[in-house]
């Protein structure tokens, strides 16, 4: 094929290497084989919470919701019906750097659901309607005379369901107060006054902005013939001519130097707290290997530190649960301590967590938590290339958050010179106590 | 897909499939004894991962750590089930740790365990969806061990002892029937010999029977639980129905998919949340065990909206009780199931996981190209059929949200 750049990469654990095709227009296509029956078509779209502002916060996840209420050649409703009486899971996400779509299904007679299902949502990615009717009037909050209750109510009730999440409120709390201009700082579902008002045509305008071929990645995995499923993608995601569109870059925001605490009052019976740090961007190889080891050390399953030190040896009960975090950003990841504590043991828990994350600064991490950390990490990387689903997700993290897959390729081995000394020198530079904000939700 | 079995009788069914990175292995427990208090396995269910004759908790804890090896059990109505993962160069350290765990657990940390399990069930029930979902259940199966849920656990767990702990790991341990299945690429020979080494001394009571009784919902009932600063409403109504050995398993699978389980194009998800945005989850779910099952129907949405939900879901049963559906509405929901048990059976430890269930339930491993089969048979008449036996009084309705809105309810 003519124009086209086509590069390999040697994946871990699939058994031939990954293809990816660039095309002039700057859309990529990147195919991986995986044997079985199953095939994962999706798109990843680079635009998330990164690329919103306080006016059109949430904006992002609602156009994901509106993509699927229909074409210029097919009504709202025939993309979920059709596929999905091919045995498809049709399904997308956003979050802060991305959106994705995908179609997960069997390829049917001859690979026939396959392609269909290639049409259909190139045909969905390329040419919505989103229109008026499927989104629903625009309308004041708490207005209990809305007739037509459509697509923005779904959104605000989605929003609701996370208010209702004790875990989600302490994060958002978290999140938004670690940050101090970043967009990161704003919550990825946004706020209902946002989505009960904003305008169509701010909707269809920021599709135009940001849906564009330099902005989007199309991942097929299964077993299929690739020049003949290349040819296919190409022919189906006819932009015909769309501009393309550079993402601003955004200047990484710095740490809170004082400690920061919030407290939150709920309907509940215990108590949750969630300590934040900002951790190093996305292509960080190095720390964020670091990160990763430090938070399986800290905080997971019955080994880690937390459980042992803060659950098993607890001389009496303090601590219900006690976990870790880690989010990899392209601006910046997040590291996260979450506990869940006796409702009257506040103080104690703070002291008790702050402690843990002391020792951790003060090189007390053994060899022993160290390996067995990094091959839990081994470990992961194979467990991603069990599904078409884990697979395709895993590449879409690195094709859109970090830009290329070359990064995954070298994983295992930069994992393999990675030193203890390292971890200790990471924790050092990201998880001083100085630089963490703590929000801790308790009964009224 | 193939089976041996073990010189102690215990069924191994085992599959191949080659250049896969991980084994994954499931040993069935089968539940004989219905639970006396609340929490009775529960418990018995954490104090497998708290130490052997042979390790300490912590010991166990680390050195599946160390080899990252998923190794875990899980209590269901029906059975206790262990999980074992890992890569294939770990596996017989898998299965060594493993029958330590089974054969030799000391139950040591009883005091400890029960403290946790409150603490736990505490958190979990602070989430609005776990306290209605535990609401609905405990009533609808009311006293029943199926109806053992996290509060029902609070209420009994103190007057639980370690004797009668160790008893009931006693009776799993001799008097129970088990299954073992595994996934993944070997050889044959080198897995008979590694499971022989490990469990031979596992006695399988291969013709024991499940003495838990059949519970019947007798009455109507309608559960408020308050809950004053929920954004949210959650409403689960539910209903008993026949089980996955009844003739009737496929078509109820059916139905359940077409009103409210295939994905964005189920009724319920169309006409409540796509036509009048009542919610963002909406669906319906059909779930069997071996005495008893059900089918219910769930919505969380705007406290002031309850009325409005419960009359969509009149309307929603109504119909698919009233009005015949069609031949393509059919095919759709049959087509969307079949493909879907793919998705669903893709990694090893699914694969195993499957294999083991079916084989416990006494259909069979091979149950799933049988269940295929009974799915594409199902007609339009039976979904009617299925939809009028199913959906009708008594059900349990079970409703949380802020006070004010439960009043007129």
């Amino acid at each position: 094929m003519k124009n086209i750049i086509k590069r390999e990469i040697n994946y871990p654990y699939l058994t031939r290497p990954v293809e990816i095709y660039e095309r002039e227009n700057g859309h990529k296509i990147v195919l991986a084989h995986k044997d079985g029956g199953l095939v994962n078509i999706s798109s990843w779209v680079k635009t998330g919470s990164i690329n919103e502002n306080d006016e059109n916060n949430g904006i992002s996840h609602f156009l994901e919701h509106l993509m699927f209420k229909g074409t210029h050649k097919h009504k709202a409703g025939y993309f979920d019906r059709t596929l999905e009486a091919k045995g498809a899971i049709v399904n997308a996400a956003t979050w802060k750097d991305y959106t994705f779509y995908y179609v997960t299904l069997p390829q049917g007679p001859d690979g026939t659901y396959f392609k269909e299902a290639i049409e259909l949502h190139a045909d969905m990615m390329l040419d919505p309607v989103i229109p008026e009717d499927e989104i629903g009037p625009a309308f004041k909050l708490g207005d209990d005379k809305v007739s037509q209750k459509r697509e923005r109510h779904v959104v605000i009730e989605e929003i609701r369901m996370r208010q209702d999440q004790p875990w989600t409120k302490i994060y958002n709390s978290t999140n938004k107060n670690m940050y101090t201009n970043h967009p990161y700082k704003r919550d990825v579902i946004g706020f209902p006054e946002t989505i009960a008002s904003i305008p169509r045509e701010t909707i269809l305008e920021y599709y135009r902005t940001h849906y564009t071929p330099n902005n989007i990645t199309t991942i097929i995995v299964g077993d299929f013939d690739h020049e003949e499923i290349v040819k296919k993608v190409c022919k189906e995601f006819d932009f015909k001519g769309r501009e393309n569109y550079q993402n601003p870059k955004h200047a990484l925001d710095t740490p809170v130097q004082e400690e920061k605490y919030i407290e939150l009052k709920g309907k509940i019976n215990t108590g949750f707290v969630i300590t934040g740090w900002l951790g190093p961007v996305a292509r960080d190889v190095k720390d964020n290997i670091g990160l990763e080891i430090l938070a399986i050390v800290l905080g997971e399953g019955q080994s880690s530190r937390l459980y042992q030190n803060l659950i098993e040896k607890a001389k009496e009960p303090v601590f219900n649960i006690v976990t870790t975090d880690f989010y990899n950003f392209k601006d910046g990841g997040n590291f996260f301590v979450e506990a869940n504590f006796k409702a009257d043991k506040k103080d104690e828990s703070i002291s008790l967590l702050k402690s843990e994350i002391n020792k951790i600064l003060n090189n007390d991490l053994t060899e022993k938590e160290f390996l067995k950390a990094k091959k839990k990490l081994k470990v992961r990387f194979a467990e991603g290339a069990e599904t078409v689903s884990d697979i395709a997700e895993n590449i879409g993290y690195y094709m859109t958050v970090c830009d290329d897959l070359d990064l995954a390729e070298s994983y295992l081995q930069d994992l393999e010179n990675y030193t203890l000394e390292e971890v200790n020198n990471t924790a050092k530079k990201y998880l001083k106590l100085e630089n963490s904000v703590t929000t801790v939700l308790l009964p009224e | 897909m193939d089976k041996i079995i073990l010189d102690n009788k215990i069924p191994v069914i085992f599959k191949i499939n080659k250049d896969t990175p991980r084994y994954a292995m499931c040993f069935y427990f089968k539940i004989e004894e219905p639970e006396k208090k609340a929490g009775l396995y529960s418990i018995l269910n954490r104090l497998f991962l708290q130490g052997t004759k042979n390790r300490t908790a912590q010991q166990l804890a680390q050195e599946l750590d160390e080899n990252a090896i998923d190794c875990y059990s899980e209590m269901k109505q029906d059975f206790i089930r262990f999980k074992l993962q890992c890569l294939n160069e770990d596996f017989e350290k898998g299965l060594e740790i493993l029958s330590d765990i089974i054969k030799n657990s000391t139950l040591d940390e009883f005091d400890k365990e029960v403290i946790k399990l409150k603490g736990e069930i505490q958190a979990e029930l602070d989430e609005p969806k776990s306290r209605a979902m535990d609401g609905f259940y405990k009533n609808i199966y009311k006293d029943h061990p199926y109806g053992h849920t996290y509060t029902k656990i609070l209420e009994d767990i103190d007057s639980i002892t370690k004797e009668e702990v160790l008893q009931v790991y006693n009776e799993l341990l001799n008097n129970s029937a088990k299954v073992i299945s595994v996934v993944g690429d070997f050889e044959p020979d080198n897995l008979e010999m590694m499971l022989k080494k490990y469990f031979a001394d596992v006695n399988n009571a291969e013709s024991a029977v499940s003495k838990i009784p059949t519970p019947q919902l007798k009455e109507t009932s309608i559960i408020k639980i308050e809950k004053d600063d929920a954004s949210q409403a959650q409403i689960i109504q539910g209903w008993q129905v026949p089980t996955i050995y009844d003739k009737d398993y496929a078509a109820i699978m059916v139905m359940n998919t077409m009103l409210g389980s295939s994905g964005l194009s189920s009724r319920l998800f169309l006409e409540l949340r796509d036509k009048k945005g009542l919610a963002y989850v909406v669906r319906s779910s059909y779930e069997t065990y071996d005495k008893a099952a059900i089918f219910n129907v769930y919505i969380a949405t705007e406290p002031k909206n309850i009325k409005t939900s419960l009359e969509g879901f009149k309307i929603e049963l109504e119909k698919i009780k009233k009005i015949p559906i069609t031949q393509e509405e059919l095919e759709n929901a049959k087509n969307n199931l079949i493909g879907k048990r793919q998705f669903f059976t893709e990694t090893n430890l699914q694969q195993a996981s499957l294999m083991a269930f079916y084989e416990d339930k006494g259909l069979g491993a091979d149950f799933e190209e049988k269940l295929i089969k009974m799915i594409n048979q199902v007609t339009t008449d039976d979904i009617t059929r299925v939809a009028n036996a199913c959906i009708n009084d008594p059900y349990v309705l079970t409703i949380l949200a802020p006070a004010e809105y439960l009043k007129d309810i």
